[in-house]
C-alpha cells in the first residue's frame, strides 16, 4: 500500500507542475482511498477566500480544510459551515490570531503577499500577479510547516517549506513560455520560550532565513539552472568555430613553450 | 472505475513525461493501475502518441545515423512503418523497446529526392555545427512539400535534470512559406520539481531564389534562414529570462524588506500582542 502512495507522489514530482491540480484529481478518481494522503502530500496552488464574517481575505489549503470546507483564520468559521468541524484549543486559537497579525507585517514588508496562519502553524502565502499586461505574469506560493516540541523553556522546530513559483510570458519572438515549478527544504532549530510571544518571533526569523535561503535557490534554479539546459541543447554559437579556436589555442601554447 | 476511463487517465499521465523519463512515468503509472494485462492491452496508442510528438530516435540496424520516429515519416497505411530517407529504407518500429526491425529497400520519387537530399545534406552541416548530440530527418511530403525535423536531447539524472529542443520546417516551395514549431522542455528535479516549456510556431517566406529552382545552393539559404531564426530565437530567451528574472521574479518577493534588513521579530510581536498571548505557553501540549 506505501508503495502505491510512493508511486503517486514520484508521479507527481515528474509531470509538469502546471498541471498539479488536474493530475491530482485524476489519480484521485482512480484510487479514491488515497485522497486525503495524496491532498496532504502534494502541496497545490493556494486559492484565495473571503471571510464571511469579517470580509478579510485568506488561503485555503489541505491546513484549514475539513471535508470540503475551509476554516477561515480571521472568524474561525468554516465555509461552507460545518457544525463539528475541526477548531484548534483556546491556546492555539490565541496563538494563530498573534501569528496572523505578526505575518500580516512581514508580508507588508516583502510585497503584495497575502498570509495566512494555521495552526498547529502553517504559514502559507500566495502573490497576486503583477498588471503589466507586457511583462511576464507570475506567482509565488509558499507553505511553512512546522512541528514544534517544548521541553522546559526550549523549544524545537522542524520546519518544511514549499514555495511554487509560476511564470508565464508570451512574447512574438519567443512564442509561449512557461517556467513553472515547486522546490521543498527543510530546517530544524531549537529556540529559547522567554515569553509567551516567543513561538511568533522564533518561527518568524527562521521562515525569514529559510525564504531568503529559498529565492537565492529558486533564482539559481528557475533563472540559471533550466537556461544552462537550453544552451547545451543547442549552442547560440558555431561548434565548428569553437573547435577551431581550441585548436588554435593549442597550437599557441605550443609555439610559446618552445 | 471502468478500465477505459483509467486508461484514458493513464495515456493522459504517460504524454505528460519529462525528457528521457518515459519509463519512470510507466513504471509509476503500472503501480498505481496495477493491472498489468489491462495496462498491456491499452498504453500502446498513448505510447505511439508520446514517440511520435516526442521526436523519439531509433538506431537504424547497420547504419551509424538516427532517424526520427514522426507522423510524417510514416509510411502510408501502415501504422507502425517508418521511413529511413537517409539510408531509403523502411522498418517496423517497436514503441516500447524503441526498436528498428524488419528493416527493407525502398525507392525514392526521382524528382524530388535530389532536393530533399540536397536539403538533408545542408540540415546534417547545421546541426553538428549548433546542437552537440542533435538528430535531423528530412523527409518529402508531396511534389513540392518537405519536412525538416531537428531533435537534440540531454539527459543528466545524476545532475537532476533533462532537458529536450524539438524543431519542424514545413517548406512549401508552391506556396512560397515555411511553417516553423520550435519546441523546448527541461525539467529541473533536485527536491523539487521545475519545468520549461514552450511553444513558438512562426510562418516565414522562403527566400525567392529557392522558389524559383530547388538545388544545393537553394537548400543552404534555406537552411542559413533556419539557423538565423533559431539562434534569433534563442537570444529572445535570453532576454525572456532576464525579464522573468529581473522584473517578475523581483516584483513577486523582495530580496530583503522595504528597510533593507531584516525584520525585528522581536517588535513585530509587541507589547498588544504579549498581553493577549498570556499563559499561551505550553501551547503545542507537551
Amino acid at each position: 500500500m506505501g508503495d502505491l502512495l510512493d508511486s503517486m507522489l514520484d508521479l507527481m514530482r515528474r509531470l509538469p507542475p502546471i498541471n498539479v491540480e488536474d493530475n491530482v484529481n485524476s489519480l484521485i478518481s482512480i484510487c479514491p482511498d488515497y485522497a486525503d494522503d495524496l491532498l496532504g502530500s502534494v502541496d497545490q496552488p493556494l486559492k484565495l477566500k473571503t471571510d464571511r464574517a469579517t470580509g478579510k481575505d485568506y488561503l485555503a489549503c489541505d491546513y484549514n480544510r475539513d471535508g470540503d470546507s475551509y476554516r477561515s483564520p480571521w472568524s474561525n468559521e468554516y465555509d461552507p459551515p460545518l457544525e463539528d468541524g475541526t477548531v484548534p484549543s483556546s491556546k492555539l486559537r490565541k496563538l494563530e490570531i498573534a501569528a496572523n497579525e505578526a505575518f500580516d507585517t512581514y508580508r507588508e514588508m516583502l510585497s503584495r503577499f497575502l498570509s495566512t496562519i494555521y495552526v498547529p502553524l502553517i504559514i502559507s502565502e500566495a502573490v497576486l500577479k503583477p498588471k503589466e499586461p507586457s511583462q511576464p505574469t507570475g506567482s509565488w506560493d509558499s507553505i511553512h510547516v512546522f512541528e514544534t516540541s517544548e521541553r522546559g523553556r526550549q523549544a524545537h522546530y522542524k520546519l518544511t517549506s514549499t514555495i511554487m513559483l509560476n511564470i508565464i510570458a508570451t512574447k512574438d519572438a519567443v512564442g509561449e513560455v512557461n517556467l513553472s515549478g515547486s522546490m521543498t527544504r527543510q530546517h530544524e532549530q531549537d529556540g529559547t520560550l522567554t515569553d509567551p510571544t516567543s513561538h511568533v518571533s522564533n518561527i518568524g526569523r527562521m521562515i525569514e532565513d529559510m525564504e531568503i535561503k529559498m529565492r537565492n535557490l529558486l533564482q539559481e534554479v528557475y533563472f540559471g539552472k533550466t537556461r544552462d539546459v537550453v544552451h547545451d541543447l543547442r549552442s547560440i554559437e558555431s561548434l565548428e568555430r569553437e573547435r577551431k579556436q581550441r585548436e588554435m589555442q593549442r597550437e599557441l601554447m605550443g609555439l610559446m613553450k618552445r | 472505475m471502468h478500465p477505459d476511463e483509467q486508461m484514458a487517465v493513464a495515456a493522459k499521465f504517460i504524454l505528460q513525461s519529462p525528457p528521457g523519463e518515459i519509463n519512470d512515468v510507466l513504471n509509476d503509472v503500472r503501480n498505481i493501475i496495477s493491472d498489468d494485462e489491462l495496462l498491456q492491452e491499452g498504453v500502446q496508442p498513448a505510447l505511439r502518441q508520446y514517440n511520435l510528438e516526442q521526436f523519439v530516435v531509433v538506431d537504424i540496424p547497420e547504419h551509424d545515423h538516427q532517424v526520427i520516429i514522426s507522423d510524417v515519416g510514416r509510411v502510408e497505411g501502415e501504422q507502425d512503418r517508418f521511413r529511413d530517407p537517409q539510408a531509403k529504407l523502411t522498418f517496423h518500429f517497436d514503441h516500447l523497446r524503441l526498436e528498428a526491425s524488419d528493416v527493407q529497400a525502398y525507392e525514392p520519387d526521382e524528382d524530388t529526392e535530389p532536393f530533399r537530399s540536397a536539403l538533408e545534406k545542408a540540415t546534417l552541416a547545421y546541426i553538428g555545427d549548433h546542437f552537440p548530440g542533435g538528430v535531423s530527418t528530412v523527409h518529402t511530403i508531396t511534389a513540392s512539400k518537405y519536412a525538416i525535423q531537428i531533435v537534440a536531447n540531454k539527459y543528466n539524472p545524476s545532475n537532476f535534470w533533462s532537458g529536450r529542443w524539438r524543431s519542424e520546417y514545413i517548406v512549401d516551395i508552391s506556396e512560397g512559406k515555411v511553417q516553423s514549431k520550435i519546441l523546448i522542455n527541461v525539467h529541473y528535479f533536485e527536491q523539487g520539481n521545475v519545468q520549461l516549456s514552450t511553444t513558438f510556431t512562426p510562418v516565414f517566406d522562403l527566400p525567392p531564389a529557392a522558389v524559383s529552382s530547388q538545388n544545393a545552393s537553394s537548400a543552404s539559404k534555406i537552411i542559413a534562414l533556419i539557423e538565423a531564426r533559431e539562434s534569433e530565437h534563442q537570444e529572445a530567451m535570453i532576454q525572456t529570462y532576464f525579464d522573468m528574472s529581473e522584473k517578475t521574479f523581483k516584483g513577486l518577493r523582495r530580496a530583503l524588506p522595504i528597510m533593507r534588513q531584516k525584520l525585528d521579530w522581536d517588535k513585530v510581536t509587541g507589547y498588544k500582542l504579549g498581553a493577549e498571548l498570556a499563559g499561551t505557553r505550553g501551547a503545542f501540549g507537551n
